[in-house]
């Protein structure tokens, strides 16, 4: 089950007016404050974080909103959360503060598979090159990565170890599947 | 007594510095007088500045200071249209026939001189300037689409500032006009200006022992500025003037920030400033420009 949360409603909420700007701290503290209890409630493995409904993003809520939720991540009750809708220049503020703290998350367009997820954020080269063939190719294990990107079996296993402890894959005994989105 | 501070004909970031001198010290100890009836024009840098002085005067506790408004009428009209009398009345003693300001269809003021005393303010401000930003930037600058909603991240930033860290309120205006003597093009600029602590005491817990005896106005620019430090332990701040450098240097911008005794700019090739200017005379607060100049034919 996909929980998808619409970041633009949840503003409106916070704020109690019909802004359409993700923008300052205390807001985009009180915006996380919303996702972290929606996703407390709900018992959905994945959460979609809807960026559609939000015209500006600035630094300060990027960092409030995605980077201090994936930071508190036992607030998030240990689901997998994928953004969508995002603009450009969304991506690009998500970008640079994830990049900042050393964090990265998923990104899809709205009724894109996982094939079209892109991560976002820091990741080794490694571990980039194991997202994108887990999302091309759906389900993998370590040997089969390995083969896929002509790697040894132990750089394959290290890779989708890192994805999985990013939460940017989900393992199932000694297969990584991609999240899903759709 | 009566200090009399001459407003400067033309009062922009440059004459500023001829503005903060003239005070002789801060706080003044005479009452102050501010007297414009020269001026001829004034930036939306010039106009934050006087009502500055006015807002430390007021917060200091201070005898009210008095300000007498420019004689030209077209000046006259041009500081009422850009909001500038609105506030300049609670902080001054005006002289001098003030028009009523009269918002007729397009102008090149992008955002009137707004107070920033809270987050909502800044709400208000990204709200407000959505809607007239990309008609300059795109329209008449020849920026990208996509620089519209960076410049309103970019004034998000600076106003955001003023909440977190100058422990008062503060102002900003955002005006387009032609750079004539410095540019030749047209620009957009964004001032925005604050009474507060600054950013020398605002950083001085937590980073002054780093720099020891560099410690100072001008250290604590270039911490905040070039190193992105925040008076904050939490790793994720200081990042609004990282990305505002950033989208200045994409589009040939310019940023200065003055605090206290210094100045500090990124100055773009078109520009002459000096990096980092030390020892001025003080002012209080923060006084922040952010210049993004018209694109040539051959960047668009």
């Amino acid at each position: 089950m996909i929980q998808t949360i619409h970041v633009g409603h949840l503003l409106r909420e916070t704020v109690a007016a019909p802004y359409r700007n993700l923008v300052t701290r205390p807001t985009g503290a009180a915006v996380r404050n919303r996702i972290q209890e929606a996703l407390a409630e709900s018992g959905c493995l994945t959460a979609l974080l809807d960026f559609s409904g939000i015209e500006l993003l600035d630094f300060s809520c990027a960092d409030e909103v995605v980077a201090k939720l994936l930071l508190a991540a036992e607030a998030a009750g240990g689901r997998f959360v994928v953004l969508q809708g995002l603009r450009e220049d969304q991506r690009e503020a998500i970008e640079h503060v994830l990049t900042h703290h050393g964090l990265a998350i998923a990104a899809v367009a709205p009724g894109d598979g996982h094939a079209g997820q892109r991560l976002l954020g820091w990741a080794t080269p490694d571990a980039r090159a194991a997202f994108a063939c887990v999302c091309a190719r759906g389900a993998v294990d370590a040997r089969e990565l390995a083969a896929a990107l002509d790697w040894v079996l132990a750089r394959g296993e290290a890779a989708l170890e890192a994805l999985s402890l990013h939460r940017l894959v989900r393992a199932d005994g000694d297969r990584y599947h991609p999240l899903p989105t759709a | 007594m009566t200090r009399v501070i001459e407003v400067p004909a033309t009062f922009d970031d440059r004459s500023f510095e001829q503005f903060a001198a003239a005070f002789g010290g801060w706080p003044p100890e005479e009452k102050v007088l501010l007297d414009a009836r020269g001026a001829q024009w004034a930036s939306p840098y010039g106009l934050l500045a006087m009502l500055t002085a006015g807002q430390a005067l007021a917060e200091g506790k201070h005898e009210r200071p008095l300000l007498t408004v420019p004689t030209s009428d077209e000046v006259k009209r041009y500081w009422a249209r850009a909001g500038f009398f609105t506030y300049a009345a609670e902080l001054f003693e005006l002289h001098g026939k003030v028009p009523k300001a009269a918002a007729a269809g397009p102008s090149d003021v992008l955002l009137d001189v707004t107070p920033v005393r809270a987050t909502e303010d800044v709400h208000e401000v990204v709200e407000k300037i959505s809607q007239g930003a990309s008609r300059i930037l795109h329209g008449e600058l020849g920026l990208e689409m996509k620089a519209t909603l960076r410049f309103s991240m970019a004034l998000s930033e600076a106003c955001q500032n003023i909440v977190e860290h100058a422990g008062t309120s503060g102002w900003v205006a955002v005006q387009a006009y032609t750079f004539r003597r410095r540019l030749g093009r047209r620009v957009v600029v964004i001032a925005v200006s604050d009474a507060g602590i600054g950013f020398r005491r605002s950083l001085e817990s937590t980073h002054a022992k780093r720099f020891g005896e560099r410690w100072g106005d001008g250290a604590a620019l270039e911490a905040a500025l070039i190193q992105g430090v925040s008076r904050f332990r939490d790793p994720g701040r200081g990042q609004g003037l990282a990305f505002i450098k950033r989208f200045l240097d994409q589009w040939n911008g310019k940023i200065s920030i003055r605090s206290g005794t210094a100045r500090l700019a990124i100055v773009p090739p078109w520009d002459e400033d000096v990096p980092l200017a030390e020892h001025l005379a003080f002012f209080p607060g923060a006084q922040v420009q952010i210049i993004i100049p018209a694109q040539d034919a051959e960047a668009r």
